[in-house]
């Protein structure tokens, strides 16, 4: 069942692309519309937004960076891990929880680090890459898309964003520990 | 909230550094202005003067841990040294090969020059004008965390300008061709067979917006997995929802909605930790998918009630 829906997904990741396109422009050319002319007035604003996009990921990223580089993320492990794992969180998984939301390189390290160390089957190696694969790096998301509309002031953005990244720990903690847990 | 939450990174960070080299200073882990007695073998001669030497250094394991106050290595150091001896100093470099002990690795990257260590000897013995014996104090090493941090802070603001002018050409790409999307009328379709989810998700915006039809895009090639194509769409959304907004500069209750539901990240098929599963000989580097689907949906579901919750709240409410 599942190598059947991967296999489907893997079709669709290989064609979505080309057949965009194809859906895309030859829709517009039956359609008339000058799809050359329309193409390129639209391309136009690719590089203004991906410029408005810099000071925002700057800011976003050297705080991160330094965060990363100094070790307090150690610290706040060391801390907090007698409390999480009284919810049956490992230690050893709990940097990731911290490290998803906010650097996806960060938590690529993590991921890889651990599966190296215990094994990419082991309970530890599905529950990290269960991590990974539940949620998004919330701080980067947030940093580009308000970046691209120079939207300073997030509202509520990012405490609904760090819940969403809660839950989507806690979720993968909880179907791992059914299924695979020991 | 943003304006706490970063200036709490940028204290935390610089603080613990702080903390920690202070921390370095009084326990000393790298023996700073300490000389430890090593014994120098199989030393060869490099030069016609004899002033410098290639040799191995051997230090038994005990003396190591008893000297480093770490966990004994199993087995006696010995690792390749260059001796120099020379009337303006007496100098030992040391550059890290296989053998070397990782606590002499790690300090050959902190060090004055990269990939070595270097050291000062005393009372060096010789036997036949052979060296045999010294006492060596290695360099001194200090700062390790806020170099780390000043290195970091230069490293990640080069990735961020490189992240943002690497999008401008899928940005361009993408966005040509959804204008042609919406010229042809393919957008419209989207939204109108949506329409039942999109009006409860986001009350504020016409259910015809142009908003909606990028939003939709987004949401699916996020799920497809198409991150390339995702993100230009998501932007074209922020923008069309940007033209919306009353107040420049705020976001609005639409945009956060939207964007919990991108954190939230629900996607089919989890394709890099797949692939680093796979790359860490998974017998099964697929088993994740089912379960990620459970976390992502939950981070979605969750994301999106948050947001609805948090837009009624006093503190986020928006100031005219």
């Amino acid at each position: 069942m599942t190598e059947f829906f991967r296999s489907i997904l893997n079709v669709i990741s290989v064609i979505a692309i080309p057949g965009l396109i194809v859906v895309f422009l030859g829709w517009g050319f039956v359609k008339k519309v000058k799809v050359y002319e329309v193409f390129v007035e639209g391309a136009k604003e690719g590089f203004n937004t991906a410029i408005r996009i810099i000071p925002y990921l700057v800011a976003m990223l050297f705080a991160i960076g330094i965060f990363r580089a100094s070790g307090a993320m150690d610290v706040l492990v060391a801390i907090l891990s007698p409390v999480t794992e009284l919810i049956g969180m490992p230690a050893e998984a709990l940097p990731m929880a911290f490290m998803r939301p906010l650097s996806g390189s960060g938590s690529l390290g993590l991921m890889t680090e651990i599966m190296k160390t215990h094994g990419a089957d082991s309970f530890l190696g599905v529950l990290v890459s269960t991590m990974y694969g539940s949620t998004e790096t919330t701080f980067y998301v947030l940093a580009v898309y308000f970046g691209a509309v120079n939207i300073k002031n997030t509202r509520h953005a990012l405490p609904a964003g760090l819940v969403a990244d809660f839950f989507g720990m806690a979720g993968a903690l909880i179907v791992c520990r059914i299924l695979f847990g020991v | 909230m943003l304006n706490y939450v970063w200036i709490s990174l940028l204290a935390i960070g610089i603080l613990t550094a702080v903390g920690k080299d202070v921390a370095d200073e009084f326990s000393n882990p790298y023996r700073n202005g300490r000389a430890v007695e090593i014994a120098i073998e199989d030393a060869r001669p490099l030069s016609a003067d004899r002033t410098s030497w290639e040799a191995t250094l051997s230090l038994k394991a005990e003396a190591f841990s008893a000297f480093y106050g770490v966990s004994a290595p199993t087995e006696a150091v010995r690792t390749p040294v260059r001796i120099i001896l020379r009337e303006e100093g007496k100098r030992l470099v040391l550059t890290p090969v296989e053998g070397t002990p990782e606590l002499w690795k790690k300090m050959s990257t902190l060090g004055m020059t990269k990939g070595q260590l270097g050291g000062t000897l005393t009372s060096v013995r010789a036997d036949a004008g052979v060296p045999v014996g010294a006492a060596v104090e290695f360099e001194a090493i200090r700062f390790v965390k806020l170099r780390a941090v000043t290195q970091a802070a230069l490293d990640f603001a080069n990735t961020a300008v490189e992240i943002s002018l690497g999008l401008i050409g899928i940005m361009a790409l993408w966005l040509g061709l959804i204008k042609v999307a919406e010229a042809a009328g393919f957008v419209t379709l989207l939204t109108k067979a949506l329409r039942p989810i999109t009006t409860r998700l986001f009350p504020d915006v016409p259910h015809d917006h142009p908003a909606v039809g990028a939003m939709i895009m987004n949401i699916s090639a996020n799920m497809l997995g198409l991150s390339n194509a995702a993100t230009p769409m998501g932007l074209k959304a922020m923008e069309e929802l940007n033209k919306l907004n009353p107040k420049a500069g705020t976001a609005t209750n639409a945009m956060c909605t939207f964007l919990a539901i991108n954190t939230g990240g629900l996607i089919l098929i989890p394709a890099t930790a797949i692939a680093v599963r796979a790359a860490a000989g998974s017998a099964n580097p697929g088993i994740i998918i089912g379960t990620s689907i459970v976390g992502a949906g939950l981070a979605t579901i969750a994301g999106v009630l948050a947001a609805k919750f948090f837009q009624r709240l006093r503190m986020f409410r928006v100031e005219d």
